[in-house]
C-alpha cells in the first residue's frame, strides 16, 4: 500500500515509522513497569484468582473467536467491515432467550414433580432447540442483510459499503429495542445448566468454580471452530470460498458462482454469530438490544489482531483478546470499569503498530 | 408470462406484509395514524381516530400496489397484468397482517397481555390495528382494505406510467417548467449582482430578527441545529473532501467541550477563564488532539481508520465516565455551571444572545470551509479522495494533507463542543456517546457529502424535523438507519450533491473529442 514514490515521500514514511516505534516503546515500557509493579512488588492476587480470570477469559475468548470468524470471512471475500455483525449475534441471543421462555411455559408434569416444565424436563433438547432457532435467525438475518443492503453495492467504493453497514447496524439495534423494549432480560437456563453450578477444583488452597455453562460454551465453540475449519479447507464450498477470496474474476471464470458463494459466506458467518449469541445468553444471563455492540467491536478487534482475512488468526485473536480482557485489569492494577478501554486500546495499538495482525493478513492485491 | 405477474405481486406482498407487521409490533401504526391526523389538523395525535388509521393503511396498501405494478413498462405489460400484480400484492400483504392481527386480537380477547415480551404492543394498538372490531372481523377488514387499495393503486399507476399519458402530459409540463426556469429574463434577474445582495440582506435580517421572535423553545432547537451544522461542516472536511471516514468524530467534540468546561466551571478546578479565551483554547486543544491522533493512524487503509477513531472515541468516553478521572473531569456526574460568553464585561447569557453566538460561529465556519474548498489545499484533498496514488505522483503530500484535514476537522468539532457545553451550562460523558458521531455522519451523507449547503439541509432535516415531529422521537434512530441504507443504495451522493466531480468529468471529456 505504502509504495514510496519519491525520496521525500520515503522520508515521510520513515517519520511515520519512527512515530509508531516511539509509541510502541513507550507503551511497552509502561506495560512492563505495571506488570512488574502488580505481580512482583504488590503481589495482590493469588494463583486461584489468576486461574479464575484465565478461565473466564478463555470462555469469553471462545465467543469472541466465533464472532471474529464472521468478520474475517466477510472481510476476506467482500473487503468490507460488516459493522452489523454484532447485531446479527444479538438477534441470535434473542432467539435463544425466546425459546427458553416459550419452553418454560409448557408444562411437563411428572409424578415426582407436578410443577415441572418442559425446559427442566428436557434440558438437552431445549438447549439444542435454542441453538437451532438462534442460529437460523442469525443466518437468515445475515443472508437478507447481504441480499438487501450489500449486494446492490457490490461495485461501490468501500466507504459506501461501510456506511451501509453502519446504517444496518443502527437499524437492527433500534428495531430490537423497539420490539423487545430497552430493559435487560434475564435468561433463565434449564436447571442442568444453572449458572452457579459447576465443578470445583482447588488451587493453592482456595476453591475455584468451573461452571457448567462455561465448559459447555468453550467446548461448543471449539467444536464449531473445528467444523468451520474443515468446511473451509476440505469441502467444495470451502474451496469456492477461498478462490473467491483470492480473486473474484478468475473464480467466476473457473465456474464459481460468486453471488452464491458470498450468500453462503454470510449464512455461515451469521450462523457462527448466532451460536455465539445463544452462548452469550446462556453463560452471561442477560440479553438486550445492546448485547451485540461491544462483543461485535471486540470481535472485530480480535479479527484484526489475528490478521483480518485469516481464519486461524481470528480464532487465535479471539482467544488472546478474551484472556487479555479478563486478566488485563488485574494484571495492570487498574479499575475493572476500564476493561473495555483495554480492548479498545488493543484495537488502536494493533492497527497502529502492526495492522497486518499476529499471523499476518492474507490479502490479494485487489484489497489494498 | 402471467406467472411472472403473480410472482411479482407475491414478492412485493410478502415484503409489505412483513413491513406492516413490524410496524404494528413496534407500535408505529399508532404513531403513523397520529401523524396523518396531525397533517389534517387533528388536535390529539396521541390517540388517533379510526379514520386516520384507515387512511394510513390505505396509503401503505397503495404504496404496495404501486411498487407491484410493472416498471418500467414494456409492450407485454397489459392492464390486466398490472391489476393482477397489485391484487396479489395486496392480498398477500393483507393476509400476513390479518393473520398476525387475528393472533394478537385473540390473545387480547383472552386477557393475555403480550407486553411482557413485546412492550410496544399495547391493547389499544391491537384494538386500533383491528379497527375496533372483533379479531375475525377486524382481520378480514384489514385484508379487504389492503387488497382493494393495492389493486386500485396498481391500476392507477399503470395508467400514469403508460406511454400515452407520458407523451401527452408529462412532456409538456416538464418542458413548460423548464422553459420558465430557463427564460432569459429570470436568469438575468437571478444572476445579477443585486440579486445576491438582496438575498444576503434578507438572510441577515431574518437571522437577526428570528431569535428575538420565536421564543426559547425554538432557540433551543435551532441552537442544536446550528451546533450540528458546525459539526457537519467539520466532518465534511475530513470525510467529504479528503475522503477518510471518521466514525469517532465525537472524540474531538468531547475534547472541545471538556477543555472549555474545565476552564470555565467552578468545579473541579476553580478556573474561571474568560469565555473567548476558553473557546479559543478548546478549539486549539481539539485541533492538536486531532493532529496527535492522526499522526500514527493516517497511513492506514480507509476502513481501518474509521474503526481506530471509533476506538478512540469509546476510550475517551469510558475514561471520562470512570472513577479514575473523577478528580480531574468530575467523572460520571459531569461538569456543572459552565461559564457563558461576555462582551466587554457584559454577560451574554440569555438564549437569544447565545443564539447570535451560534449564528456567528456557523457563518464563520461556513466562510472558512468555503474558502478552504476553493483553495490549493482543498484541491489536494479532492485529489487524494479521487485517487491517492495518483495524487502522490503529482507531488501532493498526501499524509500531510490528510493530517491537516483531520486537525482542522477536530478543531471545528472542538468549537462545536465548547459552544454546546457553554449553552447547556453542563457537560457529562453521556453527551458524548457514539450516537453524536452517527448523527453527524448521517446528516453529512443525507444532505450531500462534500457539499456545504448539503450540510445545512442535512442538519435541518435530521435535527430540526424530529423536533417538529415529536411523535416520531423513539423511532428516530431506526429511521436514520433505514435512511442510511436507502441513501447509499439509491443516491449515495446525497440530496444536494457536490458539484465538483461533475465539472471535472466534463472538463476531462471535452478535450478528448468524444463530446463533439
Amino acid at each position: 500500500m505504502d509504495k514510496p514514490t519519491s525520496t521525500s515521500d520515503q522520508g515521510k514514511l520513515r517519520f511515520g515509522r519512527y512515530v509508531r516505534m516511539f509509541i510502541g516503546i513507550v507503551i511497552g515500557v509502561f506495560l512492563v513497569w505495571r506488570l512488574y509493579d502488580v505481580l512482583v512488588v504488590e503481589h495482590k492476587f493469588g494463583a486461584d484468582t489468576w486461574v479464575r480470570f484465565g478461565l473466564s477469559g478463555l470462555i469469553l475468548g471462545g465467543m469472541y473467536a466465533l464472532i471474529a470468524i464472521g468478520y474475517t470471512l466477510v472481510y476476506g471475500i467482500m473487503f468490507m467491515i460488516n459493522f452489523a455483525h454484532g447485531e446479527v449475534m444479538m438477534l441470535g441471543a434473542f432467539g435463544g432467550f425466546f425459546v427458553f421462555e416459550a419452553l418454560r411455559f409448557i408444562p411437563a408434569p411428572t409424578l415426582a414433580d407436578p410443577k415441572l416444565n418442559f425446559l427442566d424436563a428436557h434440558p438437552i433438547f431445549s438447549v439444542f432447540l435454542a441453538f437451532a432457532v438462534g442460529i437460523s435467525i442469525s443466518a437468515t438475518a445475515g443472508y437478507f442483510l447481504e441480499k438487501i443492503a450489500y449486494r446492490p453495492l457490490r461495485k461501490a467504493p468501500r466507504l459506501i459499503l461501510l456506511i451501509t453497514a453502519i446504517g444496518a447496524s443502527i437499524f437492527l439495534q433500534n428495531l430490537a429495542m423497539l420490539l423487545f423494549g430497552p430493559q435487560r432480560k434475564n435468561v433463565v437456563n434449564p436447571d442442568l445448566l444453572d449458572r452457579g453450578a459447576g465443578w470445583t477444583i482447588t488451587v493453592s488452597g482456595n476453591p475455584v468454580l468451573i461452571s457448567y455453562t462455561g465448559v459447555f460454551s468453550l467446548v461448543l465453540s471449539a467444536v464449531l471452530m473445528i467444523g468451520l475449519y474443515i468446511l473451509v479447507q476440505r469441502t467444495k464450498l470451502g474451496r469456492a470460498m477461498r478462490s473467491v477470496a483470492q480473486d473474484k474474476n478468475t473464480a467466476s471464470l473457473m465456474g464459481v458462482d460468486v453471488d452464491d458463494v458470498i450468500s453462503k459466506t454470510f449464512i455461515i458467518s451469521g450462523s457462527l454469530a448466532g451460536a455465539a449469541g445463544v452462548m452469550w445468553g446462556i453463560h452471561m444471563g442477560l440479553v438486550n438490544h445492546y448485547t451485540g455492540f461491544l462483543p461485535g467491536i471486540k470481535a472485530f478487534t480480535a479479527a484484526v489482531m489475528g490478521g483480518i482475512g485469516n481464519i486461524p488468526g481470528a480464532m487465535l485473536g479471539g482467544m488472546v483478546l478474551g484472556i487479555i480482557e479478563a486478566t488485563g485489569p488485574a494484571a495492570l492494577g487498574i479499575d475493572f470499569q476500564l476493561k473495555d478501554v483495554i480492548a479498545f486500546s488493543i484495537l488502536v495499538l494493533v492497527l497502529i503498530l502492526r495492522p497486518s495482525g499476529i499471523l499476518g493478513e492474507k490479502l490479494s492485491e485487489e484489497k489494498l | 408470462m402471467r406467472s411472472s405477474a403473480v410472482d411479482n405481486g407475491l414478492r412485493t406482498g410478502v415484503t409489505f406484509g412483513i413491513v406492516i407487521v413490524t410496524m404494528f409490533l413496534i407500535g408505529f401504526t399508532v404513531t403513523g395514524a397520529g401523524l396523518i391526523g396531525k397533517l389534517f389538523g387533528a388536535s390529539d395525535s396521541a390517540t388517533p381516530s379510526l379514520m386516520f388509521y384507515s387512511l394510513f393503511m390505505i396509503l401503505i396498501g397503495m404504496w404496495a400496489g404501486a411498487s407491484a405494478s410493472p416498471r418500467p413498462l414494456t409492450e407485454a405489460d397489459t392492464f390486466k397484468r398490472a391489476l393482477i400484480s397489485g391484487l396479489v400484492a395486496g392480498l398477500v400483504s393483507g393476509a400476513i397482517a390479518a393473520v398476525i392481527g387475528f393472533i394478537f386480537g385473540d390473545l387480547s380477547a383472552n386477557k393475555i397481555d403480550p407486553r411482557t415480551y413485546l412492550p410496544s404492543v399495547s391493547p389499544d394498538s391491537i384494538k386500533l390495528f383491528l379497527f375496533n372490531q372483533t379479531p375475525l372481523m377486524g382481520s378480514l377488514t384489514l385484508l379487504a382494505l389492503m387488497t382493494v387499495s393495492a389493486a386500485v393503486s396498481a391500476a392507477l399507476s399503470f395508467f400514469f406510467r403508460s406511454n400515452h399519458w407520458l407523451k401527452n402530459k408529462s412532456g409538456e409540463t416538464s418542458n413548460a417548467a423548464r422553459g420558465f426556469f430557463q427564460s432569459a429574463g429570470l436568469n438575468r434577474v437571478l444572476q445579477s449582482q443585486y440579486a445576491s445582495y438582496v438575498f444576503w440582506a434578507i438572510t441577515a435580517v431574518v437571522l437577526i430578527i428570528l431569535p428575538r421572535v420565536w421564543g426559547s423553545y425554538w432557540n433551543y432547537v435551532f441552537g442544536t441545529v446550528g451546533i450540528y451544522i458546525i459539526l457537519g461542516l467539520g466532518l465534511n472536511i475530513i470525510t467529504g473532501w479528503a475522503g477518510q471516514l471518521v466514525i469517532g468524530y465525537v472524540a474531538f467534540f468531547a475534547i472541545g467541550a471538556y477543555t472549555f468546561a474545565l476552564l470555565t466551571a467552578p468545579e473541579p478546578h476553580h478556573l474561571t477563564v474568560n469565555f473567548w479565551v476558553a473557546l479559543a483554547l478548546g478549539v486549539l486543544v481539539a485541533g492538536i488532539s486531532g493532529l496527535l491522533i492522526g499522526l500514527p493512524i493516517l497511513n492506514l487503509r480507509g476502513d481501518y481508520l474509521a474503526i481506530v477513531t471509533l476506538g478512540f472515541a469509546e476510550i475517551i468516553r469510558i475514561l471520562l465516565k470512570s472513577d479514575l478521572m473523577t478528580d480531574y473531569t468530575a467523572g460520571p456526574r459531569g461538569i456543572r455551571d459552565i461559564g457563558g460568553p461576555t462582551i466587554l464585561g457584559k454577560p451574554f447569557v440569555s438564549d437569544v444572545d447565545f443564539m447570535y453566538v451560534i449564528i456567528v460561529a456557523v457563518l464563520a465556519v461556513t466562510f472558512i470551509a468555503h474558502r478552504l474548498r476553493n483553495s490549493r489545499t482543498g484541491k489536494a484533498w479532492f485529489a487524494i479522495n479521487l485517487d491517492e496514488t495518483v495524487a502522490r505522483a503529482t507531488g501532493i503530500n498526501a499524509f500531510g494533507s490528510k493530517l491537516l484535514a483531520l486537525s482542522l476537522s477536530a478543531a471545528v468539532a472542538g468549537l462545536a463542543g465548547a459552544l454546546f457545553a457553554s449553552r447547556n451550562q453542563f457537560t457529562g460523558p453521556d453527551d458524548h456517546a457514539l450516537m453524536v458521531s452517527i448523527n453527524v455522519i448521517c446528516l453529512v451523507i443525507v444532505g450531500g457529502i462534500g457539499n456545504i449547503p448539503g450540510v445545512f439541509l442535512g442538519a435541518f432535516a435530521l435535527k430540526g424535523l424530529p423536533e417538529i415531529l415529536r411523535e416520531t422521537e423513539s423511532y428516530r434512530l431506526l429511521i436514520f438507519g433505514v435512511l442510511l441504507v436507502i441513501m447509499m443504495r439509491l443516491r449515495p451522493e446525497g440530496f444536494l450533491p457536490a458539484r465538483r466531480p461533475e465539472l471535472e468529468k466534463h472538463a476531462a471529456q471535452t478535450p478528448s473529442g468524444k463530446e463533439a
